[in-house]
């Protein structure tokens, strides 16, 4: 049997069992190359579900949606690496139960797709892998490319990114992480940040992003692919996530009893910054 | 007999144009990126799009326009109208989609209040289609009783020659005519055959479609729940469309000076809606994205008459979750009656 055939009985012995409300995986998409979000609340529903070495996108960003878990009933959700350690990073800050959540795993290599052993967030240790994962190559060269720039040549690469961006907050909604109820930008009560999408505005946008991801990030990749106009959001990410490292040697999602790198201290914390 | 323009008389064109006093904009890629801007010779030019990521409406309503300029002083408020330039620009290049977008919201920007800001780019602006001859899985125009050679909202129409050597040129409207007088000597007479139009099949009835939208039963269906799951609320398929023309007005500055600017705004956001009371008539997704497929073939249809969508296929080609208006209306139009 093969992996769609498992997880699709699976799913539906879930579902009918009554153990799950809702199993959120992949079905077919607009085209032959495209897989999309499906949910599943039947188990006849369940038969739909698709899974092959298509299925990219992290779907524990529809984990924090508003009221879902608030029932206390729990959902089953297709999981790849990267979108496990995104549990692991919403239970170490206290946005996910961790019993709540049913992980249907499994792991893409080249074209290959395999099962991963374990449905609860406790069966799956990433540590090691996570901390030994080496970015695919391609970013890597980027990333390397811009660290060879000086800051002039550096500013102006990114203000020719974000002068593209349009501010339709994309990489933001597909984000696990992005789970923020009214995100600091929304706030317009007064509005604090400008929405005016021109270069400086875009700058402010991205940069609170960033900033915001630091020791968060998930490294899923969901919003680089969801940016339409084709910002390397991929390059901020891996440098924050390098930069917490370095620091902290800190890695976001390696399991879910960490506490979140920027919202804890300890005592013998350096201070190199402070005077 | 018809005339022709041959591609590689097209620096020379270009040249005519800016000597004329117009600036050309065209599709171009740049920084990884494909939409219109300013061209000076044909190989700026990124011909090879079935169309490009960003519309032309970027250029008649762009994502942030100033306004006016404000001081508030102890006696007296100065304000400054920022008209935009009301510069001769060209157009080369644009889908018919596209085009037929702008004609689309040409009546919402003039309807009970002229809108300068859109108008004066309007009237300065000349547009110059090229009949498509490649589509992709998305383009949906033939749905939307449009199709690849449409006229609607061009000044000249150019038809790729099956040689591709250039293309049949031909004016559609006044303003079209003038601009062929300003290039007399770059084109020639010619019966050279054209290059086949692409069939773009028909994805969906419309006329179902709208029937459904219009039965006042439907607008509590479960079928606006159902539908939109999984549609996470970004800004991309209304900003990247080139009908799409929602808009607020934000103040940038502080109590005594600033710039009033009109920023694109989203039906998709929750805070589209949001009153100051913290009330939110529209609070979930899912009466977001009906309101979104009300307005183009419902609403929009009763106050001007014609449907809000040119059938450029973005909204589904760019959304993160493969949504897109193309599937709600086909699924409308499935359903049992
Ligand atoms: S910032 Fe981007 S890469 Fe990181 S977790 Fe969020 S969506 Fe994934
Ligand atoms: S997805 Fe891209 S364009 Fe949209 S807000 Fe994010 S960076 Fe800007
Ligand atoms: S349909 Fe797609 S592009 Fe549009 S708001 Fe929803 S997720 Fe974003
Ligand atoms: S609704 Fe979609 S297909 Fe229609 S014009 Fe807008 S982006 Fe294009």
């Amino acid at each position: 049997m093969g992996i769609q055939e498992q997880y699709r009985s699976e799913a539906a012995a879930l579902l009918s069992s009554g153990e799950v409300k809702l199993v959120i995986g992949f079905g077919e998409g607009s085209t032959a190359d495209r897989r999309r979000p499906l949910f599943a609340r039947t188990p006849e529903e369940a038969q739909k579900f698709v899974l092959d070495a298509a299925c990219i996108a992290n779907l524990s960003t529809y984990l924090v949606t508003e009221g879902l878990l608030s029932d206390g009933k729990k959902v089953a959700v297709f999981l790849k690496p990267d979108g496990i350690r995104s549990v692991n990073i919403l239970i170490s800050e206290a946005q996910l139960k961790p019993d709540q959540v049913v992980i249907l795993g499994y792991a893409i290599d080249k074209a290959e797709i395999t099962a991963l052993e374990g449905r609860n967030i406790s069966d799956f240790s990433l540590g090691e892998e996570i901390r030994s994962h080496t970015p695919p190559p391609h970013i890597l060269q980027e990333a390397e490319r811009i660290e060879e720039m000086n800051p002039a040549e550096r500013f102006e690469f990114w203000k020719a990114h974000f002068s593209k961006c349009i501010k339709c907050y994309a990489c933001r909604q597909v984000c696990p992480m992005c789970y923020c109820r009214r995100c600091i930008v929304d706030v317009n009560q007064p509005q604090w940040v400008s929405t005016s999408s021109h270069t400086l505005g875009n700058f402010e946008w991205n940069i609170v992003r960033a900033f915001h991801l630091a020791g968060r990030c998930a490294a899923c990749g969901a919003c680089d692919r969801a940016c339409p106009v084709n910002i390397p959001l991929r390059l901020v990410n891996y440098r924050m996530g390098k930069e917490v490292i370095d620091a902290f040697d800190y890695c976001a999602g390696e399991n879910s009893s960490q506490k979140p790198v920027l919202a804890s201290f300890k005592q013998d914390d350096p201070e190199t910054f402070i005077l | 007999m018809t005339r022709i323009l041959l591609r590689n008389k097209l620096d020379d064109c270009i040249a005519a144009w800016q000597k004329a006093g117009f600036s050309v904009f065209a599709p171009v890629r740049q920084h990884e990126m494909s939409s219109f801007g300013e061209v000076q010779k044909a190989s700026d030019m990124a011909f090879d799009l079935v169309l490009p990521e960003r519309t032309i409406k970027d250029h008649f309503f762009p994502q942030t326009e100033p306004l006016i300029k404000y001081k508030i002083g102890k006696q007296q408020i100065d304000s400054e109208t920022m008209t935009p330039p009301d510069r001769k620009r060209v157009f080369f290049g644009v889908r018919p989609c596209d085009a037929s977008g702008l004609a689309i919201d040409d009546p919402l920007f003039g309807w009970d209040y002229k809108d300068d800001y859109w108008f004066r780019r309007r009237d300065n602006s000349v547009i110059v289609t090229i009949v498509c001859t490649e589509a992709d899985d998305f383009c949906m125009c033939t749905s939307v009783k449009l199709s690849p050679e449409s006229d609607k909202g061009a000044d000249v129409m150019l038809r790729p020659l099956a040689n591709g050597a250039g293309w049949q040129v031909e004016a559609v409207s006044e303003r079209g005519t003038a601009l062929l007088e300003t290039i007399p000597s770059l084109l020639q007479e010619n019966s050279e055959p054209t290059a086949p139009v692409p069939q773009v099949a028909e994805k969906f009835d419309l006329e179902k479609v709208m029937e459904w939208l219009a039965s006042k039963e439907n607008f509590e269906s479960q079928f606006w729940k159902d539908i939109s799951l999984r549609c996470v609320g970004c800004g991309s398929c209304t900003f990247l469309c080139p009908t799409c023309h929602c808009f607020d007005i934000q103040d940038e500055g502080d109590t005594y000076a600033g710039i009033r600017r009109k920023n694109w705004d989203s039906c998709s956001f929750s805070l589209f809606t949001m009153h100051t009371s913290g009330h939110n008539p529209r609070n979930t997704q899912s009466t977001r994205w009906r309101q979104r497929i009300m307005h183009k073939f419902n609403y929009y249809r009763g106050k001007f008459g014609v449907n809000s969508c040119s059938g450029c296929g973005r909204c589904t080609r760019q959304c993160p979750v493969d949504m897109g208006i193309t599937e709600t209306l086909q699924a409308i139009s499935n359903l049992p009656r």
